[in-house]
């Protein structure tokens, strides 16, 4: 009830049922991000923000790319929840006015739980974006919260770049896509508690339409190349309330929204119930007045639903109307502005030894095999390699990747954050890509039972970047994953963008196989270790970058695919360690063994 | 003398249509999107890969049954060249411009993966660059490519190892006159070595000289 309080003394008056309603959706961890505001300020940034990061590609393309979890929904209907997982992150990309070109997936789990395979497989396939990468961890941290993160990244011509707000009073918002039904209510504060808590029915769960989505993409797409789009803003959680009342308050406007204009699937719905459905494939665009219904004639060719729902104002308040019965009518940027949660100090103590928890070596191809990773004709990387390379077509390309190390971030947060960063940088390095920005995807138990973890894993991610050059473009953060209070291991979920000038990169070949570079772990020899990544990439030698290599399986089915064989002696390391492991006969400074070869 | 001209048929869902487009002008073509309400002006006629309306009724089903149906077997009985790649596939059994069916795969689930085939005919406007008997290799990605008979059919693509459950390992098949092919695999995305094949290239080359060498038929 505190929040409540906080409140009704913003407000000066008591609060009505609806806006106990909107401000619980619009205040929760999941929308409002109160405990992690704080931190995500500290840390060095690049972009101009919104609904997903952006940096320069080439002189004419941008990268936009976000992760995004999905974790509570997965947990109690896996399928749809991993689906709606990466539908929502898609349009996170799109509404940027970039193609979404690939998608990412770092899996915690216990075991492979098939209907998350499933939710992703059956969606992304259907909208042809490829799968390209990902990490699957098979743990028992995960038992009862499986962590679902899905990376989404798409390339947009700078011209066509949409800024994630409205820009003056007179502007309409138009909502199209799929028709809105009472799937998904109070989404977004089922994803702010503990799995036992009760919002955690299927109620809550939203439903994907992939089919609704792929038109989705293509509506969007032609409405941005028309020009039609001013500003645009993806419907997730929190439905129309959170996307119409952020488009206007990050520029200081209200919005008078008018709820009986939104098409409906289930007619009887109430109007708080129109304001914050999370039914999924649906976007809010800005234009105006006069583009509005070349806008709405783009969505209905594409069988979509569309509508102007609202007004864009300069009296700064968000006024929602269902015919002339006033809903709510609070400032806008009330909503947008939740309560901030005190940070905490955190003094990292020294590098230790760690201990080796081992995640389960199983072979990625049986999941990565049922996600279409080639479609767009854009891979040049596939699974399996370590990161993923992708190009755009007549331009130079870029790498992905995602990471995380929740078997250090258990023992330590700080080192386990940071150590994630780094080992990402190796591996972008190791593609002959040069890291360009991360999205950092936190996930973690109870902030607050242990404060200080939090704390810790976002410093460790913020000396990282700082350290390492490599700035943070966008990110997400998924708390209170507990199951009657029993959380998982702080799990920094890192995935970094890279560029790719040559796309004629180093592939295996037989020849002998080398260990290069250090057993253990100093902080110290780090900046060398990258430099000899660079320069062994540059001499054209295939470099393989992990962090434990006794989990080798996957690669060596890959390579297998390719008609090649590995018969080496896994080197022994620390769970932190500086070792990679070099095709070919590389000449280099650092300790180097010979470990066996490929034939 | 004019370029021979390739039109896309993008269906709502279709998902490697813009692929398919690359492939034909990467060899040559004059090539274009057309959508359900189109008139055909084309050469060769692409039905690409993807997920058309979804494919929440059977696959392809509703495809099959959209304004342009009756123009392409107008097309095909002028002797217009069709391909249908995956879904594209699927449409053309639904359309019943090629024999049998396409069922869930035997394990289930979605493939996706490059695989091994041969090419047993070579004497079909789609296939003349290969050899007879070639082992090439294509990538599929598909839930339902599991080929079942009606009737016999000519076989222009075989896999060389069971993947999906295919009745005699059946890949593509064309028509009797073999001016319609049909193929699970996506040639498309076989068409430059960096993407891990080239072996697809030569199904759009075969197409483009045999449109060439023998005129098309617009006009």
């Amino acid at each position: 009830m505190k929040y409540l309080d906080i409140l009704e003394t913003r407000l000066g008056r008591k609060a009505t049922r609806e806006e106990i309603e909107a401000f619980t959706v619009m205040w929760s961890e999941h929308c409002g991000y109160s405990h992690t505001k704080g931190y995500i300020r500290q840390l060095p940034k690049v972009g101009t923000g919104g609904n997903a990061g952006v940096v320069p590609l080439d002189d004419y393309h941008f990268l936009a790319f976000k992760v995004e979890s999905h974790n509570h929904p997965s947990a109690i209907e896996p399928f749809n929840g991993a689906a709606t997982g990466v539908g929502g992150i898609i349009r996170d990309v799109l509404a940027m006015g970039a193609r979404p070109t690939a998608i990412l997936d770092s899996l915690h789990m216990d075991k492979v739980i098939d209907g998350i395979i499933e939710g992703i497989s059956d969606y992304g396939n259907s909208i042809g974006v490829p799968t390209v990468g990902g990490e699957l961890r098979i743990s028992d941290f995960y038992k009862h919260n499986p962590l679902v993160n899905v990376m989404a990244v798409g390339v947009g011509k700078n011209d066509h770049l949409i800024p994630s707000k409205a820009t003056k009073p007179g502007q309409v918002i138009v909502i199209f896509g799929g028709a809105t039904g009472r799937d998904g209510i109070h989404g977004a504060s089922f994803a702010s508690e503990d799995l036992t808590g009760e919002k955690a029915t299927k109620l809550s769960i939203q439903v994907g339409d992939p089919f609704a989505e792929k038109l989705l993409i293509e509506a969007f797409l032609e409405m941005v190349e028309k020009g039609l789009v001013e500003g645009a803003q993806d419907l997730g959680a929190g439905g129309v309330l959170s996307a119409t009342s952020e488009l206007v308050a990050r520029s200081g406007l209200g919005a008078i929204v008018h709820l009986e204009k939104v098409p409906l699937r289930e007619p009887d719905m109430l109007p708080i119930e129109i304001l914050i459905s999370e039914s999924q494939e649906r976007m809010a665009v800005v234009t105006s007045p006069e583009k509005a219904e070349e806008v709405l004639k783009i969505a209905k060719k594409h069988l979509l639903f569309g509508a102007v729902v609202a007004e864009v104002t300069n009296t700064g308040r968000y006024v929602a109307k269902y015919h002339d019965q006033i809903i709510i009518d609070v400032p806008a940027k009330l909503l947008e502005d939740s309560p901030e949660e005190p940070i905490h100090d955190y003094t990292p103590s020294p590098l230790k030894k760690f201990r080796w928890i081992r995640f389960k070596d199983v072979d990625a191809h049986n999941v990565f095999e049922r996600y279409d990773y080639m479609v767009g004709t854009d891979t040049i990387l596939p699974p399996g390699f370590g990161p993923a390379v992708m190009r755009v077509k007549n331009s130079i390309g870029y790498s992905l990747t995602i990471h995380s190390r929740a078997d250090i971030g258990a023992q330590n947060p700080y080192w386990g954050a940071y150590i994630t960063v780094l080992e990402a940088i190796r591996k972008t390095l190791s593609v002959g890509a040069k890291p360009v920005a991360i999205t950092d995807g936190i996930n973690y138990a109870d902030p607050d039972i242990e404060p200080l973890g939090l704390a810790g894993q976002m410093k460790g991610l913020k000396d990282a970047c700082e350290q390492f050059s490599v700035p943070v473009a966008s990110g997400n953060a998924s708390l209170y994953n507990t199951y009657k209070r029993k959380g998982i291991p702080p799990t920094l979920v890192v995935g970094m963008v890279g560029k790719v000038e040559n796309l004629n990169i180093p592939k295996p070949s037989k020849g002998p196989v080398y260990a290069v570079g250090y057993p253990d772990f100093s902080i110290a020899q780090e900046k060398k270790l990258q430099e000899e990544i660079v320069r062994l990439v540059k001499n054209r030698h295939f470099v393989l970058s992990m962090h434990d290599y006794s989990r080798i399986t996957t690669f060596k089915t890959a390579l297998a695919k390719l008609g090649l064989n590995l018969r080496i002696q896994i080197p022994r390391t620390e769970p932190v360690h500086q070792l990679i492991i070099v095709f070919g006969e590389p000449k280099t400074n650092l300790p180097i063994r010979k470990i066996g070869f490929c034939y | 003398m004019t370029l021979p001209k390739a039109q896309v048929v993008v269906y709502p869902g279709s998902n490697c249509d813009r692929d398919a487009l690359w492939a034909c002008k990467y060899v040559g073509f004059d090539a274009e999107f057309i959508d359900i309400y189109s008139d055909i002006d084309a050469d060769l006629l692409v039905l690409p890969g993807g997920f058309s309306y979804g494919d929440y009724l059977r696959v392809g089903a509703v495809a099959a049954r959209e304004p342009i149906a009756q123009k392409i077997k107008e097309f095909v009985s002028r002797g217009g060249l069709v391909i249908g790649i995956c879904n594209g596939f699927q449409i053309l059994v639904e359309m019943g411009l090629l024999d049998g069916a396409l069922l869930q795969n035997s394990n289930g689930k979605f493939i996706c993966k490059i695989v091994d085939l041969e090419v047993v005919d070579n004497s079909t406007p789609f296939t003349s660059y290969y050899l007879k008997g070639e082992r090439i290799r294509l990538p599929i990605a598909h839930g339902f490519g599991r080929y079942v008979k009606t009737n016999d059919v000519n076989v222009a693509l075989r896999y060389v190892e069971d993947v999906n459950g295919s009745d005699q390992l059946i890949a593509g098949i064309t028509n009797a006159n073999k001016n319609v092919f049909g193929l699970m695999p996506h040639p498309e995305r076989a068409m430059e070595k960096i993407l891990g094949s080239d072996d697809g290239l030569r199904v759009f080359l075969s197409a483009f000289n045999y449109i060439k060498n023998n005129g098309g038929v617009r006009g």
